[in-house]
């Protein structure tokens, strides 16, 4: 039976599991070296053994690579020359680098308004020939309406400067302007820190002698091969790890709140009937509002070993960490110290635990009342934050927006939700967390490797979504920024269905995924009206295969 | 930072027809420029979710004649209900303004509801207004309408009432629809001046409409002293707009937005659906953020004559003059069941283009030196010759007024087919049907 790794790289722990079929055979927890993550990593794949186990048939890594360099500014100088057009001022959105305005400009059906000024160009390529940046993001408003701005600039370039590497906003085919022109900046900035690190992983792993393929956790809780994965859609795929790890772990229609535990931050999920929330905008990372799509998930810096400290007598939680938990050899107090003194958990020290809360107090006040104070202080403030962003979560997918009379009317049963705790906090604050939000709390079996799980059971996702103006006789997909020439007739009605399935089959088919599993979203019709004639229509239609996982493991699992 | 809260609701699924300008398209673009240019991600901008008025707000407000379930109001029920989350979201000090961007639209659904007219069926300012005055004891109201055509709905819900002023800034009745809002409608006999009218002549552009409320609506709103001010945001002044004939700009939007200052601007019409709207209202968002629209430019130029300079400053003088020498000429009537006092009688023809037909109305206020006056409506569609009767006790009702509305209640519920009552100042709406007091649950059922 196939063999499966995942690789949950964390920030203070690496998770790794191998799964057979339905069981988990081994599992284990390293420390993650976040200045060296490929040596993490290949200490994870030795750690269960990839050498000698045979028929490997995938693993997975989730990895904080790209988005590390991103918060870290560990970026490649990339060049960001704009089209935008007129409208709202650039400056209203906070642009976390420099660009380059040019003009030219195109509305909002991808129409010329303003022709591009050739003189410009010329004037970028001299100073591209000067300056140090070898890449070029371009990216237009309307971009992902029509590339044409962005081609042509990228045409003229490629022929004065042959080495430049030029990356297009449309190729992010979604709107808006402003984070598209981001991501195709990122995604240019860290392709190469990328490359070299899959480079290294896949000659490592093969030098393992294993021939397994390497897939890459998204937000979106989808996977990519290696190769072909964009390497900003790497980041933030710890949370989504997390949601997938607990579906792995759950009955197939239930709605629950997943609540990830780390060593110094929680991520916290929503899945509706198994289905994980997606957000209904792109994910954030440092500065940088992008289009790349995630879960719904927010995470707070909170975890097993955050520091806790003493303010007007009160514990508190700071949003770092001081090392380990005191119980277990470290050298300051942490949740999880609070956790063992209370016997909500038995890892670690009982009696370091008590010694190291302890020392938060003043010598003279350092009676099992007072730690016992310090302890229920510290467990419920970590379970208030927790509660809280539950809350804010359970808001947002509240107040999620609807376009359509029907989505309105039929917007949001009464879902009954539970809580399903993972990471290795998940014991100690269950009770408490389950007191304050009134609602069953269980933890995952396996919780302490959950996102490990999610990872290497994660299926691949699947997203096409087709804008059709029969009209301009132009049709654009979102995901891939594909855009072509529609030769149908002007008011099409299942002929862009059979369209853009086959599109869609097309694509899915290089992916390698099942064309069984595609759902297709009912489609949007737009009659387009001028002067009272009906000269064509905008069509608006989508299939996909939801995140989710390829199959769940068994209950009950408790192998060490 | 103050926060400008947004809900976009284009109601994809709705048309009043395929190619009937408030159509399903009619938003598309609109949607595709503003989330373009990355307005939802502007660090003031809060987006909220659509919500559903309820029908008791819906009735504290209109009466909907002759039966809630002959009209189908699933789309007005969100349009309205979106500008209450907006109001509300002002009140909670959540938002320092808002615009509820929302399909279809509702100027021009009145006091009495049988049908769609001008492309409303329920008005979501007015809804709106009734509903902060009855949960958060709002006293005074000011709207102020900017949509091309006449508010005549807005202004037949509060024509009575001396603690809204409306508004309405238009192109002549006699050129365009609905044909009414000049200057000599004023307001009722308890009421009187709560009412302007500014009908302007055919091919004014920014300069002439931003001089008509520097120099007239914004010193008369002052001098009204309003505790929220509410913009019916019509954007068929627009030099594109197919149904009329002004050459306002989108930036003279922004500006009028800016001048206006609204709490609260709330769609209306607007029917250069690729031309006008999606550059109209990016300015009137970024205007409510406050952020530069200078840089919002259509690709299409004006290119009707523009009315501006001493012609129309001049015409608005004169206009002015006329509004202010008109006295009223109240014609005192009553039935022989009226309870006492002295009641003022108002008699009207609406016209419902929608579905071609008319409703006569016969409005009867009570004459009162304390509060707006009770008032009796007695409806009746000339097309089925049902009829219907409404009576209002106003919010800041007077005792005697009170009294007399539940009088009235008490004489019609038995002999009319359909009666409303609207308590405004108890938040009391009850309907009867042949005699008998119907509930909202076995309403809301009917209608589902
Ligand atoms: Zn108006
Ligand atoms: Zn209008
Ligand atoms: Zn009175």
């Amino acid at each position: 039976m196939d063999n499966t790794i995942g690789i949950d790289v964390g920030g203070t722990f690496t998770d790794v599991i191998l799964i057979r079929g339905e069981e988990v055979i081994k599992k284990g927890k390293i420390t993650t070296r976040q200045e060296d993550l490929l040596t993490t990593i290949l200490q994870a794949l030795d750690f269960v053994e990839i050498s000698d186990t045979p028929s490997i048939g995938h693993i997975t890594v989730s990895t904080t690579l790209v988005t590390n360099a991103i918060i870290q500014k560990r970026l490649h100088p990339v060049e960001l020359v704009l089209f935008p057009g007129s409208g709202m001022r650039i400056s209203a959105l906070n642009w976390p680098v420099p660009c380059r305005i040019l003009s030219g400009e195109l509305d909002f059906r991808g129409r010329e308004v303003q022709p591009a000024n050739k003189k410009e160009w010329e004037v970028l390529a001299d100073d591209l020939r000067k300056g140090a940046a070898t890449s070029i993001a371009i990216s237009g408003k309307f971009s992902h309406r029509n590339n044409v701005l962005e081609e042509n600039l990228a045409a003229f370039l490629k022929q004065e400067i042959p080495e430049l590497k030029i990356a297009l906003g449309s190729e992010w085919g979604q709107s808006n302007f402003y984070r598209r022109s981001l991501t195709a900046y990122l995604n240019s900035a860290c392709t190469e820190i990328f490359s070299s690190f899959s480079a290294q992983l896949r000659k490592a792993v093969r030098a393992r002698g294993c021939n397994a393929p390497i897939r890459v956790l998204k937000a979106d809780g989808g996977v990519l091969p290696l190769e072909k994965i964009r390497p900003v859609e790497s980041i933030y795929s710890g949370p989504a790890a997390s949601v997938l790890g607990a579906l792995a772990q759950n009955d197939g229609c239930e709605s629950y709140v997943v609540v990830d535990i780390g060593g110094t931050t929680t991520d916290i999920g929503l899945v509706l009937s198994g289905n994980p929330l997606m957000s209904s905008s792109g994910a954030r990372v440092g500065s940088f509002l992008t289009n790349v799509r995630s879960l719904a998930v927010r995470s707070i810096p909170v975890g097993g070993d955050s520091a806790v400290f003493m303010e007007n007598g009160e514990a508190c939680l700071a949003s770092h960490r001081l090392g380990p938990a005191y119980c277990i050899g470290g050298s300051h107090a942490t949740p999880t110290d609070a956790m063992r003194f209370l016997n909500l958990t038995d890892y670690g020290s009982f009696s370091k635990a008590e010694e190291g809360l302890a020392l938060l107090l003043p010598e003279n006040e350092r009676n099992p009342e007072a730690i016992q104070q310090v302890a229920l202080t510290v467990v419920r403030k970590m379970a208030d934050q927790i509660g809280l962003a539950i809350e804010q979560l359970l808001m947002e997918w509240k107040a999620e927006p609807a376009y359509k009379v029907w989505e309105v009317l039929h917007h949001h049963p009464d879902f009954r939700f539970t809580i399903r705790l993972n990471g290795g906090g998940a014991p100690g604050i269950a009770t408490v967390l389950e007191q304050r939000m009134n609602t069953e709390t269980i933890v995952t079996d396996s919780s302490e490797v959950s996102n490990a799980i999610g990872a290497a059971l994660a299926k691949t996702t699947f997203s096409w979504t087709l804008n059709l103006d029969t009209s301009l006789s132009r049709y654009r997909i979102e995901e891939t920024g594909e855009q072509g020439e529609w030769e149908g007739p002007k008011k099409p009605h299942k002929e862009v269905e059979q369209f853009l399935r086959d599109l869609a089959l097309r694509q899915a088919q290089e992916m390698g995924i099942e064309t069984k599993t595609l759902q297709t979203d009912p489609f949007d019709y737009f009659p387009l009206v001028e002067n009272y004639n009906t000269v064509g229509q905008i069509v608006r239609g989508a299939m996909h295969v939801p995140p989710g996982v390829i199959r769940r493991v068994s209950r009950g699992e408790k192998d060490e | 930072m103050n926060k400008t809260g947004i809900i976009f609701f284009p109601a994809f699924d709705w048309s009043l027809g395929e190619s009937h300008p408030e159509r399903e398209e009619r938003l598309l673009y609109t949607q595709e420029q503003i989330f373009e240019e990355g307005i939802m991600d502007l660090p003031q901008i809060k987006q909220y979710s659509p919500g559903v008025a309820d029908l008791m707000d819906v009735l504290r407000t209109q009466a909907i004649f002759p039966r809630l379930e002959k009209l189908h109001l699933d789309a007005h029920l969100i349009a309205a209900g979106s500008s209450i989350i907006l109001g509300k979201a002002i009140m909670d000090k959540e938002i320092h303004n808002g615009f509820a961007l929302v399909r279809p639209p509702g100027h021009h659904s009145g006091a009495t509801v049988w049908g769609n007219r001008g492309f409303c069926t329920l008005n979501n300012e007015a809804i709106l207004v009734n509903y902060l005055r009855a949960h958060y004891g709002i006293k005074k109201v000011a709207i102020i309408d900017t949509d091309v055509h006449h508010g005549d709905g807005t202004q037949d819900i509060f024509y009575y009432d001396p603690n809204v002023l409306c508004v309405s800034i238009h192109q002549d009745g006699r050129t365009l629809f609905p044909g009414t809002g000049f200057t000599d409608e004023k307001g009722g006999p308890n009421s009187w001046g709560s009412t302007l009218n500014i009908p302007l002549i055919p091919g004014v552009g920014d300069e002439g409409f931003l001089y008509a409320l520097e120099n007239w609506v914004l010193p008369r709103v002052e001098e009204f002293k309003p505790d929220i001010i509410i913009n019916s945001a019509g954007q068929d002044n627009h030099y594109t707009d197919p149904l009329a004939s002004m050459n306002v700009s989108a930036r003279g939007y922004g500006k009028i937005t800016e001048f206006i200052k609204p709490d609260l601007a709330v769609l209306e019409g607007g029917y250069s659906i690729q031309g006008a709207l999606p550059y109209v209202n990016l300015a009137i968002l970024l205007a409510l953020a406050g952020e530069d629209y200078s840089g919002v430019i259509e690709p299409q130029k004006l290119q009707r004559r523009e009315i501006g300079g001493e012609t129309f400053r001049s015409y608005l003088l004169n206009l002015k003059r006329q509004n202010e020498n008109i006295r009223p000429n109240w014609t005192l009537k009553k039935e022989s069941c009226f309870p006492a006092g002295e009641w003022v009688c108002i008699e009207k023809n609406i016209f419902y283009d929608t579905d071609w037909f008319q409703e006569y109305r016969k409005d009867y206020i009570r004459k009162c030196n304390h509060c707006g006056g009770t008032v009796l409506t007695l409806s009746r569609n000339e097309l089925t010759f049902e009829k219907a009767v409404l009576v209002r006790i106003p919010f800041e009702a007077c005792e005697a007024c009170v009294q007399t509305g539940y009088d009235l209640v008490e004489h019609f519920k038995n002999t009319e087919k359909t009666l409303l009552l609207q308590d405004q100042l108890q938040n009391k709406i009850m309907l009867w049907h042949d005699g008998r007091e119907v509930s909202f649950d076995e309403q809301k059922n009917q209608t589902a």
